[in-house]
């Protein structure tokens, strides 16, 4: 088995005297999508901001791709410099539970703007590459409309693409259908099941279970900043080998339950 | 006695005009100088380091709780005593109200800024976008439609405040009425005139403000 493209050893998180991620160890191996799911304040979006360098980490390592993409601050030698991680964040795509598109940029100046910064593409070569994203996700017809006319699924499927545009390793998807509306959920849902089947390692934090049972290759349960169990769909919806699974299991259950 | 006589004033029309272009050199100079400088503190207040927060903090306090007026004659009289640095009299005016003008400036962009949500700064560094492109192309231009209405307003009064260069002699709008009222005994016309002059010279800001909003406005539609 090659290398894992992520891995997370001893990871240490806190906010204060609060202790958000306690000893995370995760392989990630390339072209796998992981889902993510656990109980508020378990720690999972946390681990993606912290894979992302979105927040600085005490203690313990994040490698991706055989580079250190950051160290704990409390450990000897301190956290990698601004360089490497600007060159880090190219690596890795992420997609936020609010779109956090850019307001003021059409779709198509929202997707060419790093590629043309960071990558130094010219405009010509970033838009061409634009425009093939946008037919992936769908919205073709929208690249010069501005965020605030598209519905929320369109939106996130913009904000997919523009990730996908500086061609990262891994994309990281932060509940990305937590704000939508019931009926947009299948399309964002769609276009991510589309990346796993094309191969995009991909590292999914949702409540979407049957997302989970059809598209992961592993599902990972997280609870109190750790976690807790980590197997194949079937086996971590059917056959949990923790209690605290399957009491999360049920409890969700329960409420989907009673929702219909 | 008794009647209005702004003929005479008039005659004195060119040199008021060359007035108006001292009065519009100074707002132009020290507008300029203020908008660097506002813009540089505003990002220092941002910083959590304290060799950036502190500085700016005792800079805006300092300059926007003492007198403009007290601070262009200190810097004209007070600075060639110090440092053997003498910038003139339009000089000392316009360096003065440039840095007085930049401490309000920097707690408009200062409010400008911070109204750009937090995770548009997270959506571009997720990106990879460094702090200056990030600034340029993603926080500013969301900021200056926050920023445009009370930066027009200070840069009216800016331009009015101009006339405390009279103070040390700078031939500015207000100096030349001085003079003029003094020769002809005529304050009542002559101000009313210098009045109206600074009209025709903060109103096209106001416009130009104004379009300004419109323009950053559209752009969004």
């Amino acid at each position: 088995m090659e290398a894992p493209l992520i891995v997370i050893d001893k990871l240490v998180k806190r906010y204060g005297a609060h202790t958000v991620l306690d000893d995370v160890d995760l392989d990630v191996q390339t072209g796998q999508a992981l889902v993510v799911i656990g109980p508020s304040g378990s720690g999972k979006s946390t681990l993606l901001r912290c894979i992302a360098a979105l927040e600085p980490i005490q203690r313990g390592s994040i490698r991706i791709d055989g580079k250190l993409a950051a160290k704990g601050e409390e450990d000897a030698g301190g956290p990698p410099n601004t360089a490497s991680l600007r060159e880090l964040r190219q690596r890795v795509g992420m997609v936020f539970q609010q779109f956090n598109l850019f307001p003021h940029l059409t779709v198509l100046e929202n997707i060419t703007l790093a590629p043309r910064r960071v990558r130094g593409m010219t405009r010509e070569a970033a838009s061409s590459l634009a425009i093939e994203l946008l037919r992936k996700v769908g919205l073709e017809e929208k690249r010069d409309v501005y965020p605030e006319r598209l519905s929320g699924g369109q939106q996130q499927r913009a904000a997919i693409a523009r990730a996908l545009a500086m061609q990262p390793k891994v994309m990281l998807f932060d509940e990305v259908t937590s704000a939508l509306d019931p009926e947009l959920v299948g399309e964002v849902l769609r276009t991510m099941r589309q990346l796993a089947e094309q191969g995009m390692t991909m590292l999914v934090v949702t409540h979407e279970m049957g997302f989970a049972r059809d598209v992961a290759d592993d599902v990972i349960f997280m609870d109190k900043g750790k976690i807790v169990e980590r197997g194949a769909p079937q086996t971590i919806f059917e056959s949990p080998k923790e209690t605290r699974t399957r009491a999360f299991l049920e409890r969700l259950l329960d409420r989907e339950g009673r929702r219909d | 006695m008794g009647e209005f006589q702004f003929g005479r004033i008039l005659a004195y029309l060119p040199d008021l005009l060359r007035g108006v272009g001292v009065t519009l050199q100074l707002g132009l100079i020290s507008a300029s100088l203020g908008l660097v400088l506002g813009l540089g503190l505003a990002l220092m207040k941002f910083s959590r380091h304290p060799l950036a927060y502190w500085p700016a903090y005792v800079y805006v306090e300092f300059f926007r709780t003492t007198p403009p007026l007290v601070q262009i004659v200190w810097l004209y009289y007070g600075l060639p005593l110090i440092t053997g640095w003498d910038l003139g009299a339009f000089g000392s005016a316009a360096v003065a109200l440039g840095l007085n003008i930049g401490a309000f400036y920097s707690e408009i962009f200062r409010a400008g800024l911070a109204g750009v949500h937090r995770t548009q700064w997270q959506a571009s560094r997720v990106l990879g976008l460094g702090l200056t492109d990030t600034l340029r192309y993603v926080v500013l231009p969301q900021a200056i439609r926050n920023v445009l209405p009370p930066m027009g307003t200070t840069t009216i009064y800016l331009i009015k405040d101009t006339a405390l260069a009279s103070a040390i002699g700078t031939p500015e709008l207000l100096r030349i009425g001085q003079l003029i009222s003094v020769e002809t005994f005529r304050p009542v016309e002559t101000l009313t005139i210098v009045a109206i002059l600074y009209f025709t010279v903060t109103y096209p800001v106001a416009l130009f403000v104004e379009w300004l909003e419109r323009r950053f406005r559209i752009a969004r539609a």
